[in-house]
């Protein structure tokens, strides 16, 4: 799959928003883990670098806080459209393109583990919950991770045809 | 004056209307005069099997498309490559694609391919091959043009009346690999060849071959080639979304996939040296099985396709798109092939890989130590499997557009021991630098697989 970057120019964090991501932040148990401004294109950066470095326990940790802030957002945004944004405005939907491109980084990190039950999951949440989840390609578009998920789950199934 | 001469009379500047009709009249009163004379002998190993066929493209944009051949629907279950017709038609396939007229004359046993082909039962979409900017043609250089010209008119009238002739595969990739494809002489002289070729044969339609489709190319070939009859689509990873980029881009005539199966070494994950990790034998069965699914449920306006590629060749590495093994042995693809075509598995399948223990897999280690590797692969009929491991470096030359490549060699001595379990011990070369681990097994009984793992020595 392509290496896929979130999108380039973000809109800032509402103020809201971060005071609370960084209370979550402190007042989660004590890590090592750097994550940077807590912002959602930040998280799923550092998921990214994570599983290129093959530091798979590293990007689950960025994937699960990208989760933990972002995802009720993100299901708030998916279910506020009704088909992809054009290029211009996919920023708009920051939470969803971010905790979508989470769970593919999340399935194929769990595909590099060789863990199929756990990457199949994430593949099929993304395919089901997160549809209009778009990710910027430094190539120059946007790809959709809920559509890569869903051929991967067909590939999957494929797989285990295989073995009968 | 000759055919080809009144064809370089003509230049390589743009061509109103008026003068492509007169060239297509120039070249149907050669072919007239040409057929009046007496035949010419035919050069040593051509095609003897005759009775040519008719194909055509029926339908439109509005109620869909369909190829018939000779009268019957005919949906393209093909392969790019020249290997083994009689291995292709038992899996159900039923064409082969050539990526020029002289592959279709490569003797298959004791005849030329095309005519091996044909007694299998097996169409040949025949490929034209054009010249590529990147390789220095010149698509405004009036003589190499017509030189051109020359050729593709030749081997059109040599394969014309093959009753195996599909389709005229017009060029490949001759718009460059990357970028845009949109350069208009290049289009420009694509339909020039496309009335040419139908001049001389009107009962086989042309089917140029692209890289991809952007909405750029697609704007070109609109209005510099609107007379070709199928486009010809090369497409891997993103494959399942050609046929939405073409609508979403206005295009409305027929296509075909020209190349596909499994994503490409540019459309993977990298190790941390920069080395494309491979799929493994079973994701590119699996990859090539549902790419096949996505290409066929466009029925409406797509003709079929042809998985890349049947035979081998090095191209990142010596395993990437071949689905035979260099002694002619398919693989899981080719197994996953028979099942989207038939709907059934092969009576004889490929050996699966089952388990790996793969300390080497995208690692860096030291140079010259001694590391146990496992990769255990079962045969489906539970045939005894054997197993060849070698240790490559990682290919140093690259090219672009599936260009030639030449296959690093294996290191010496690299493999200390294997057993007949998928055990090894491999012994890490003395020289820093990337390498693969590769094996090979094979069933004895016409199967086979091969799987490699990306490492790096560290100096």
């Amino acid at each position: 799959m392509t290496h896929c970057t979130p999108a380039i120019k973000r809109r800032a964090l509402l103020p809201i928003h971060l005071p609370f991501a960084l209370l979550l932040g402190i007042t989660t148990a004590a890590t090592a883990q750097d994550f940077g401004d807590f912002k959602s294109w930040t998280l799923t950066s550092k998921a990214w670098q994570a599983l290129e470095r093959q530091q798979y326990e590293e990007g689950l940790t960025f994937i699960a806080k990208t989760k933990e802030l972002y995802e009720a957002e993100a299901v708030r945004q998916q279910a506020g459209l009704s088909d992809f944004l054009p290029a211009d405005k996919a920023q708009e939907a920051w939470a969803l393109n971010d905790v979508g491109t989470c769970y593919f980084i999340e399935a194929q990190i769990r595909e590099r583990q060789r863990d199929a039950a756990a990457a199949a999951a994430a593949y099929k949440k993304l395919a089901s919950s997160y549809r209009f989840a778009q990710c910027w390609d430094p190539k120059g578009w946007f790809w959709r991770p809920a559509e890569a998920a869903a051929e991967k789950v067909k590939q999957m199934d494929f797989d285990s045809l295989l073995d009968k | 004056m000759t055919l080809h001469r009144q064809l370089a009379s003509w230049t390589a500047a743009p061509l109103g209307a008026s003068t492509l009709r007169a060239l297509v009249a120039a070249v149907a009163a050669g072919l007239a005069s040409s057929e009046a004379a007496p035949a010419a002998e035919p050069a040593a190993g051509a095609a003897r099997v005759s009775g040519g066929s008719v194909v055509r493209v029926s339908g439109d944009a509005h109620s869909g498309y369909r190829l018939l051949r000779n009268g019957e629907p005919f949906v393209i279950r093909g392969v790019g490559g020249t290997a083994r017709p009689e291995l292709l038609a038992s899996c159900g396939g039923n064409c082969l694609r050539t990526w020029s007229a002289a592959a279709a004359d490569e003797r298959a046993g004791d005849r030329p391919l095309i005519d091996a082909a044909h007694e299998h039962g097996i169409a040949v979409t025949i490929g034209l091959w054009l010249g590529h900017e990147r390789h220095g043609f010149d698509y405004r250089d009036p003589a190499q043009v017509a030189r051109q010209r020359e050729q593709v008119e030749a081997a059109v009238r040599r394969f014309k009346d093959h009753p195996a002739l599909l389709a005229w595969g017009l060029g490949n990739e001759m718009e460059g690999p990357t970028g845009d494809g949109d350069g208009a002489a290049v289009w420009r002289e694509v339909n020039v060849l496309a009335e040419l070729v139908r001049a001389i044969d009107p009962n086989h339609p042309v089917m140029p071959v692209v890289a991809n489709v952007n909405p750029a190319k697609l704007r070109a070939i609109r209005e510099h080639a609107p007379d070709i009859d199928i486009l010809g689509v090369n497409a891997y990873g993103d494959v399942a979304g050609v046929g939405a980029r073409l609508r979403s881009a206005g295009w409305t005539k027929p296509y075909c996939i020209t190349e596909y199966g499994l994503p490409g070494p540019w459309e993977v994950p990298l190790t941390a040296w920069n080395a494309p990790i491979e799929p493994s034998s079973r994701q590119k069965a699996a990859a090539t099985f549902v790419a096949h699914a996505d290409i066929m449920a466009d029925s409406r306006q797509c003709l079929g396709a042809h998985a890349f590629l049947w035979g081998q060749k090095q191209e990142a590495t010596a395993s990437w798109f071949g689905m035979l093994l260099p002694g002619g042995e398919k693989t899981p693809r080719v197994d996953a092939l028979t099942r989207a075509w038939t709907g059934s598995w092969p009576a004889d399948r490929a050996p699966l890989l089952k388990e790996i223990e793969m300390p080497l897999e995208n690692a860096r280690v030291a140079a010259g130590i001694t590391i146990a590797v496992r990769a255990r692969y079962e045969d489906p009929e539970g045939a005894a499997l054997s197993y060849a491991w070698e240790v490559v470096a990682e290919s140093s030359d690259r090219r672009l557009g599936g260009d030639a490549e030449r296959r690093p060699e294996p290191v010496a001595a690299a493999i200390v021991r294997a057993g007949d379990d998928g055990t090894a011990v491999v012994r890490t070369p003395a020289t820093s630098g990337p390498y693969r681990l590769f094996v090979t097994v094979r069933d004895g009984a016409g199967s086979g697989c091969i799987d490699n793992w990306a490492f790096f020595v560290e100096p």
